[in-house]
């Protein structure tokens, strides 16, 4: 049964509540690797639904649950060694939270029906909330309510997406359950102006919670200030799922035939969120903050990928596996740089080559992979979206999104040369905590999983990146 | 002959505009109470007593219980334990507030009326009174200084969103235990929120929006 993804983390989830922090963390993995075994088995198509009304694994979605287990495993891995640096006085609550966490981001990958996808990605940020909340400064509670009252208005909206779906099907007289799978189908008897209306309010719901500008306000607030590791999840698994909730609508408006309506919806909010990325990342100051306007950029640059379709749209697909990938190693490397500086400001973090030569190495090299350059998967998926973009013609919009890329990357450059090369008084008996493998472990694990994807694409991921690109008009080439 | 359902929808409009107008925290928390038990009850009005079946009762109690009683409950504790001062302060002064919230009414009723032709035949009133719902709830969030009050923002603004999916979505019965879920999203994030309100106090000594702002670019 499919679900069983969602029952896994949901019960261990609750039992971490209750366990002293050994077990916890003991619960936290066993729990991972479990799952992550469950969602491969629900991937190559062992796991059939219980509930299909409910629940289907679409092409993507299952892209989507498989990447968030592995990033959860990864993370799972480095949150062990991370407790034990630093003074965590609520740990079960945050074992369990990170499961839960799991469960809802689970639901949301699997889910199918309208309302169901919409109860999971609220769940989303109700369970991510504590993870933020937990350090308990003053800054982490201002992001944490910031987090929550910005997505759960998004989410809102989403519902009334959700209700002029509704609409739509009764005003067109379709008799149908309310899940994807089945209006897909019939989409083409589907009431036009209300299927409008619910992506314009699907985008701006979900599109909140994906971290799409304008709406983008509470992201690099809340994956800075969260604990590292659950920025990590937030940043590489969160944004997937809101995305799912923007892909399925738009994926019916393309079955429906009104397609270029929300292609070019899609199209302007990307390059709108990969220019305000690159702006604000020009004068960074703290370096997850960075980290997270370029998790803005990237998925603007998935919105954008999207609503090209053609090859446009494969590469939308790529570029969210390899930036999960790259992105969540970074974050995890970021931790390390904050227990060994003890500082989030780029100043004063110069000179990581000398000082933690490990972290430093993986930081750069997940800098090189976030800019697009090979040997990392982003390359490939620039490549087809630019490619993409010049046979449906869109001049102009090249030319914004190649220099949105250079602005974002040269940006990046001036803070992240001289936090890896720069010189610096700090010494080596200066840094709180030295570097250790069960931190750099699953950063280079992530890093090395996106260059072997690169370069060797199983064929059955292939098919599957095939099919969820020609849901939304992809492919051809 | 104005029916009950009417009748609940003009409390609807009223509890609204006297919630842009009330200058007390207790007294706006006790306008969303009553604003809760309508809203959970207009489903009921709507059916004529004739179209309800059992377990629609069933959700139809947890609703009245969680938007009449339950989360009013939380907010009254919150405002109890986290508000020093129990004005409302707002950035924008209350007869300003109510001229606004005659204007939103405006628009609805303006919208609605565009709207109404491609609508399922519903009460008349319902649509508009939704509408005015979500833009107070907006409103409130925006213009107040208060945490708490961008708390009651947001819940008049699911309100709002509850009454306009009555509007639309009447017709197809998607399964209570679906409307269920939300609910129980909804009741979880106001508790969160309450948490969060919590420590901020303890953290601040204050519950204004205002200081909330270091984290910026």
């Amino acid at each position: 049964m499919l679900e069983i993804v969602i029952l896994i983390p949901l019960l261990s989830g609750v039992a971490a509540f209750f366990l002293p922090p050994r077990p916890g963390r003991v619960t936290l993995l066993a729990a991972g690797v479990l799952h992550l075994a469950a969602s491969i088995a629900a991937l190559s198509g062992f796991l059939p639904a219980m509930l299909p009304l409910y629940f289907t694994l679409t092409p993507l979605g299952g892209l989507v649950l498989v990447i968030t287990s592995f990033l959860y495993c990864m993370t799972a891995i480095y949150t062990v060694s991370y407790m034990n640096e630093i003074e965590m006085h609520a740990e079960p609550a945050f074992n369990g939270s990170m499961l839960l966490f799991l469960t809802a981001m689970s639901m949301a990958a699997i889910a199918d029906h309208i309302i169901v996808l919409w109860i999971a990605i609220e769940a989303t940020t109700l369970t991510s909330a504590p993870l933020i909340l937990l350090h308990k400064s003053k800054g982490a509670l201002e992001a944490a309510w910031k987090y929550v009252l910005i997505c759960s208005v998004g989410i809102a909206l989403a519902l009334l997406s959700a209700f002029f779906l509704i609409l739509a099907m009764n005003q067109g007289g379709v008799q149908v359950p309310l899940n994807y799978n089945s209006l897909n189908g019939v989409a083409a008897s589907l009431n036009p102006l209300w299927l409008k209306a619910a992506f314009i309010f699907a985008v701006i719901g979900y599109g909140t919670k994906m971290g799409l500008a304008p709406m983008h306000t509470w992201l690099p607030d809340a994956h800075s200030e969260a604990v590292s590791p659950a920025s990590a999840l937030l940043s590489g698994a969160l944004l997937n799922c809101a995305f799912l909730g923007v892909y399925k609508t738009h994926v019916l408006l393309t079955s429906a035939g009104i397609g270029r309506f929300s292609d070019h919806i899609l199209m302007i909010f990307g390059l709108f969120s990969i220019l305000v990325a690159g702006v604000f990342i020009l004068h960074q100051s703290d370096y997850k903050r960075l980290l997270a306007y370029s998790s803005i950029e990237n998925m603007g640059i998935i919105a954008f990928g999207s609503g090209l379709g053609g090859l446009g749209a494969i590469g939308a697909v790529i570029h969210m596996i390899h930036h999960s990938l790259i992105k969540s190693s970074l974050f995890l490397t970021s931790g390390n740089i904050l227990l060994g500086y003890g500082s989030k400001q780029i100043k004063q973090t110069r000179g990581m080559i000398r000082l933690l030569p490990g972290t430093a190495a993986a930081f750069f090299s997940g800098f090189t992979a976030i800019s697009g350059l090979p040997p990392f998967g982003l390359v490939v998926s620039e490549l087809f979206i630019i490619l993409g973009a010049l046979r449906s013609h869109h001049p102009v919009a090249i030319i914004i999104f190649i220099s949105g890329l250079l602005l974002v990357f040269s940006g990046a450059c001036r803070h992240i040369l001289p936090m890896t090369f720069g010189s610096t008084e700090t010494k080596a008996d200066d840094l709180l905590v030295a570097d250790r493998p069960a931190r750099l472990l699953p950063s280079y694990t992530l890093l090395a999983v996106s260059i072997f994807l690169t370069f060797w694409m199983p064929e059955r991921l292939w098919e599957i990146i095939r099919q969820a690109a020609v849901l939304m008009g992809g492919a051809h080439g | 002959m104005i029916s009950f359902a009417d009748l609940l929808l003009a409390f609807v409009f009223l509890s609204v505009l006297v919630s842009l107008a009330s200058n007390r925290l207790m007294e706006l928390v006790k306008i969303m109470a009553f604003q809760g038990v309508i809203v959970s009850i207009i489903p009921l009005a709507l059916a004529h007593g004739s179209g309800i079946k059992a377990e629609g009762w069933e959700f139809l109690t947890a609703t009245l219980l969680i938007k009449g009683l339950i989360m009013p409950m939380a907010l009254y504790i919150a405002v109890k334990k986290v508000a020093n001062r129990r004005e409302v302060e707002p950035y924008v002064s209350y007869n300003a507030s109510i001229f606004i919230g005659l204007l939103i009414t405006m628009a609805a009723s303006l919208i609605s009326h565009r709207l109404s032709p491609s609508m399922p035949a519903a009460d008349t009133l319902l649509l508009p009174a939704g509408l005015t719902t979500v833009g107070a709830g907006f409103f409130l969030m925006m213009t107040r200084h208060k945490a708490i009050t961008q708390v009651i923002g947001y819940l008049m603004l699911e309100n709002g969103i509850y009454l306009l999916g009555t509007a639309m979505a009447r017709k197809t019965h998607f399964q209570h235990i679906l409307e269920f879920g939300v609910l129980l999203d909804l009741l979880a994030g106001v508790m969160i929120m309450g948490i969060i309100l919590y420590h901020i106090n303890r953290t601040f000594d204050d519950v204004d929006t205002g200081i909330l702002r270091s984290l910026k670019d």
